[in-house]
């Protein structure tokens, strides 16, 4: 029998909400973040960093920053370079045709970025750590500024990399083949598509930079010991890459490097998944002083340094016929890389993914896609939920409904001709679609918004002066990420891995590799176990983050939760039940019996076909881990099991948004009236977090589309390193949401789950800006940049009417 | 580095101690009371809110004062909300509705919602919402946070 075909024959506590288990010590201030922790003797690190975006640096002066009174050390790049191994190491490089920056923990030579890290401060009290670092004099030679992505791939461009021919750190073309001579029989395919297409619609797109800067800026604590070696705590989603990376570049033997992440993260959204400098030197420190070493970031820094992403611009033309039928598309992307120097991402795997995710649940029977990613003078981009996408599919959306305009169609039925009707699917891009109903899906979405009625409430609020639009957007997002994928592009395995221990009480334990940060895995971990047992999730503890006890893991990334965590863990369970059934069987000398023929419900274990037969969980559980004697042939004491879990093929989740908006157009000032999804999330296991987590994805799309932008001037000043300018979202500039369910059982996790929310914010920017579009029809404009701030929707009103004008 | 001699009491635990004079409230209450549930989210410009304490039973951040600033008064902090082991009823809420999610706004939110209920027994959303703009939170989207502040206030207010 497999995993869910039980889950729908049996109720449990799968499926239902259960308050969370991590909130009590949040609600009551006993949660223990990264700033939280201290060890006796800590002293603090600060960094000095750039205040040039290209510069030479001449000279760093750190005498007067030394003389302070408790200052310990500070140290700049030169002093560095010949002790620690610079990046790339092989562990955090991906196995992809890309071009990989040398670099050092501290700027050597020169500095790349406003905000560079160049010289750090080790001192007994943070306030004297800062002191200092702003008494260190750096005397630079100011070279040009890199700042324009496209300028940057120009033949006279500056090159910002020394020893590099220019500053193209990555290319590809994602459709039509493997060779190039397969690639380019391709692009004249569709290059006839488009010369006898009945409609073509073209565009440039536009994303700013932005990302999902989570509440808690990053940090490391670390200590180091002789016999014990290096302990680094660091916020970090991917703990066990980290220790293979600071093993690798400290020269550290792996069995002397232990990194935790902290079990409570305030937030990481992609922020705290890549391999990154700071620690490196927090961690150098600890072992060369003897002493702990803590670094906690500042908000500033964190907004200098990272969190930047969606930088990305593309040219896409999409060919169809009159009646709405796509057939093909056609885009030049161009990723804004900054300097590239970060492990695992190196800045351009967002814009990597963000192209193979281009075509979104749409059928194009063909498609040219091309990418190409340019070294800059920024900060590199890092990753952020909704990872590369949110840019090409806010192209993509756009498109659509571009399509449906010259066609004279509902968008809404442009979108039901395309959407992929039949699963599994691959794109024209590759990307594997493995189940789902799409159109199911958004169909259920239509039933929610009644499209005729607010038509006629439209043509209503017009003829009053009123403009009111209609908005609509899908997704197509990564349920974990598969090896097939992960492998070539982050050089990591895509399984999920989870220990699963049983104590002589009855008491359960779970371990995990990988280390959340406020996405409740305590809690929905437990109600599968608590499930596959039969006991309550308050009998289930989970330990997460901690590399010398958690089974080896790439991280939280990618919704590999719902998906490939849950499962390993599930499948650990059943290891474990199978030994109970065969002990119990034999106990009961119950013959030649199924040992999958039990049941674990309400703390007892039931042989099925003779449903007398049954003890307590709690008795056969201290039977086999205390009373290990008399046991069947061949099965040991103890009862604890590690599983692995990958899937045969990537899969997927999907959902669909509508937003009904009112422009004003004297100002072009919009409100949201209504923002409605309907969602394929797998089988639900806890309703209410995955209500969350889609409440959370939702407005942090409208956040980075509205609202954050980071912004640098002609000489490559980053004018937005805090939260008055880096404004993001608050409570009351978003609106309620309105999320729907129509979920399919997934066919390739053996609990039907899919892994959910971390594309979830790519539908916001299609689905917002195709809303007040629509809203403005009567001024035939098109948006094609973000962020929607009013004064660009005036301006566009105001052009639309000079046109009108003028016509 | 002139230093002053300050009396601030937390959570009724009185806390004396000779500080900088620069040293900000909530470094005060985080390093030397060791409340570490006030937490630190922005660049002390009381953008974030995550650092909201109540002095004197008035929600204020504490990134924007200085220790010497509160000497003589009363802080009450996240660890103060709970009595004799029992949690609050917008502490129950914030749980029963999962209003968060990495929990490091929420203490400053639970500071700043417990004044505003106390002083607005029947909130609006719309009112609850404008309540909420000196707290960012990046996860729960406020959905959630709504739900549980409206719910609690109507809870008080019977």
């Amino acid at each position: 029998m497999s995993g869910h075909q039980d889950a729908e024959t049996r109720e449990g506590w799968f499926g239902a909400k259960f308050s969370r288990k991590e909130d009590h010590r949040l609600i009551t201030g006993r949660g223990k973040y990264i700033a939280d922790m201290d060890a006796p003797g800590m002293l603090h690190l600060v960094f000095k960093r750039s205040d040039r975006a290209h510069a030479k640096i001449l000279s760093v002066d750190t005498s007067l920053a030394k003389a302070l009174p408790g200052v310990v050390a500070v140290l700049c790049g030169e002093d560095i370079k010949d002790k620690i191994t610079p990046m790339p190491v092989n562990v955090v490089l991906p196995n992809m045709p890309a071009k990989f920056p040398q670099h050092w923990p501290i700027a050597v030579g020169k500095v790349r970025f406003h905000g560079d890290a160049l010289a750090i401060v080790v001192a007994r009290d943070k306030y004297i750590a800062q002191d200092a670092a702003d008494l260190i004099e750096v005397e630079y030679e100011d070279l040009p500024y890199v700042g324009d992505p496209e300028k940057a791939l120009e033949p006279d461009s500056p090159i910002v990399h020394e020893g590099w021919d220019d500053n193209l750190i990555f290319e590809m073309t994602f459709t039509g083949g493997q060779t190039k001579e397969e690639q380019d029989a391709n692009d004249a395919e569709v290059q006839k598509v488009f010369d006898s297409a009945e409609v073509v619609v073209k565009e440039r797109f536009r994303c700013h930079r932005c990302g999902v800067t989570p509440m808690e800026t990053r940090g490391a604590l670390c200590t180091w010991d002789e016999s014990d070696g290096l302990l680094a705590y660091v916020t970090t989603q991917r703990p066990h890459i980290d220790r293979l990376a600071l093993s690798d570049i400290l020269e550290i033997p792996a069995e002397k490097v232990q990194v935790v992440a902290p079990r409570d993260q305030g937030g990481g959204f992609g922020v705290k998944a890549p391999f990154y400098r700071e620690p490196i030197i927090v961690a150098y420190m600890a072992k060369e002083l003897g002493r702990p070493v803590r670094w906690i970031e500042s908000r500033q820094e964190h907004l200098m340094a990272v969190s930047q992403e969606r930088d990305q611009i593309h040219d896409l033309e999409v060919a169809a016929k009159k009646d709405g039928t796509l057939l093909a598309m056609r885009n030049r992307g161009i990723g804004d890389c900054g300097d590239g120097c970060e492990g695992v991402y190196w800045g351009f795997l967002m814009p990597f993914l963000g192209a193979v995710e281009m075509p979104n649940g749409y059928n194009w029977p063909i498609g040219d896609v091309k990418i190409k990613v340019a070294i800059t003078n920024k900060s590199a981009l890092s990753p952020a939920r909704a990872f590369g996408e949110f840019p090409t599919r806010f192209a993509t959306e756009r498109a659509i409904d571009m399509v449906a305009k010259a066609c004279g169609m509902e968008p809404a039925d442009v979108r039901r001709k395309n959407i992929v009707p039949t699963l599994p699917h691959t794109s024209i891009t590759g990307e594997y679609m493995d189940s789902g109903d799409f159109q199911g899906c958004f169909e259920n979405l239509m039933d929610q918004v009644d499209l005729e009625s607010f038509r006629k409430e439209q043509a209503a609020a017009r003829a009053e002066g009123r403009y009111l639009g209609i908005g609509f957007g899908i997704g197509v997002e990564l349920s974990g990420v598969a090896s097939e994928l992960l492998v070539p592009m982050e050089n990591q395995p895509g399984y999920g891995a989870a220990t699963v221990r049983i104590d002589p009480r009855a008491k359960v334990q779970v371990y995990e590799g990988d280390a959340p940060g406020g996405q409740g895995h305590e809690t929905t971990v437990a109600q599968v176990v608590a499930y596959a047992f039969g006991i309550h999730p308050n009998d289930i503890t989970v330990q997460t983050g901690d590399t010398r006890t958690t089974p080896f893991g790439s991280g939280t990334i990618g919704a590999r939760s719902g998906s490939y965590f849950v499962s390993a863990a599930f499948n650990a369970c059943k290891e474990l039940k199978l030994k109970i059934a065969t002990v119990m069987a034999h106990d009961l000398e119950l013959g030649d019996v199924n040992p999958e023929d039990f049941d674990f419900l309400d703390g007892e274990v039931i042989y099925r076909n003779t449903p007398n037969a049954r003890k307590t969980f709690r008795e056969m559980v201290e039977r086999i881990i205390m009373a290990p004697i008399n046991l069947p042939q061949g099965v040991s004491g103890g009862l604890e099991q590690t599983s692995f879990f990958e899937a045969d093929k990537p899969m997927i989740c999907f959902n669909a948004d509508c937003a009904k908006v009112e422009v004003d157009t004297n100002t072009g000032e919009w409100k949201i009236l209504s923002w409605t999804t309907s969602e394929d999330v797998g089988r639900i296991i806890n309703p209410q977090i995955v209500d969350g987590q889609m409440h959370g994805a939702i407005v942090q799309g409208l956040s980075n589309a509205c609202f954050e932008q980071f912004v640098y001037d002609e000489n490559g000043q980053q004018l937005t390193a805090d939260f008055e300018t880096y404004k993001l979202a608050t409570a009351a500039d978003v609106p309620d949401i309105t999320v729907t369910h129509k979920p399919t059982i997934c066919p390739h996790t053996p609990l039907g789950s899919r892994g959910i929310g971390e594309g979830r914010p790519s539908a916001i920017p299609g689905t917002l800006s195709n809303a007040i579009v629509d809203a403005l029809s009567p001024f035939d404009v098109e948006i094609n940049e973000l962020p929607l701030r009013p004064n660009m929707i005036w301006r566009k009103i105001q052009e639309g009417r000079a046109k009108q004008a003028a016509e | 580095m002139s230093t002053q001699k300050v009396s601030i009491t937390i959570n009724g635990e009185v806390f004396e101690e000779d500080v900088p004079i620069r040293m900000l409230l909530v470094d005060f209450i985080r390093d030397k009371a060791g409340f570490t549930g006030t937490h630190i989210g922005c660049t002390y410009e009381g953008v974030c809110g995550a650092c909201t304490v109540q002095m004197d039973d008035e929600a204020v951040k504490s990134c924007l004062l200085l220790a010497v600033q509160a000497d003589g008064h009363s802080v009450t902090t996240v660890e103060g909300l709970a009595k004799n082991g029992k949690l609050s009823n917008l502490q129950k809420s914030f749980n029963e509705h999962h209003a968060l999610q990495c929990g490091y706004c929420t203490p400053g939110i639970l500071m700043n919602m417990s004044e505003f209920i106390a002083k607005h027994p029947n909130p609006s959303d719309e009112e609850i919402r404008h309540a909420l703009i000196g707290n960012l939170c990046r996860c729960t989207g406020y959905v959630h946070i709504v739900d549980a502040v409206r719910a609690a206030a109507r809870q008080a207010a019977e």
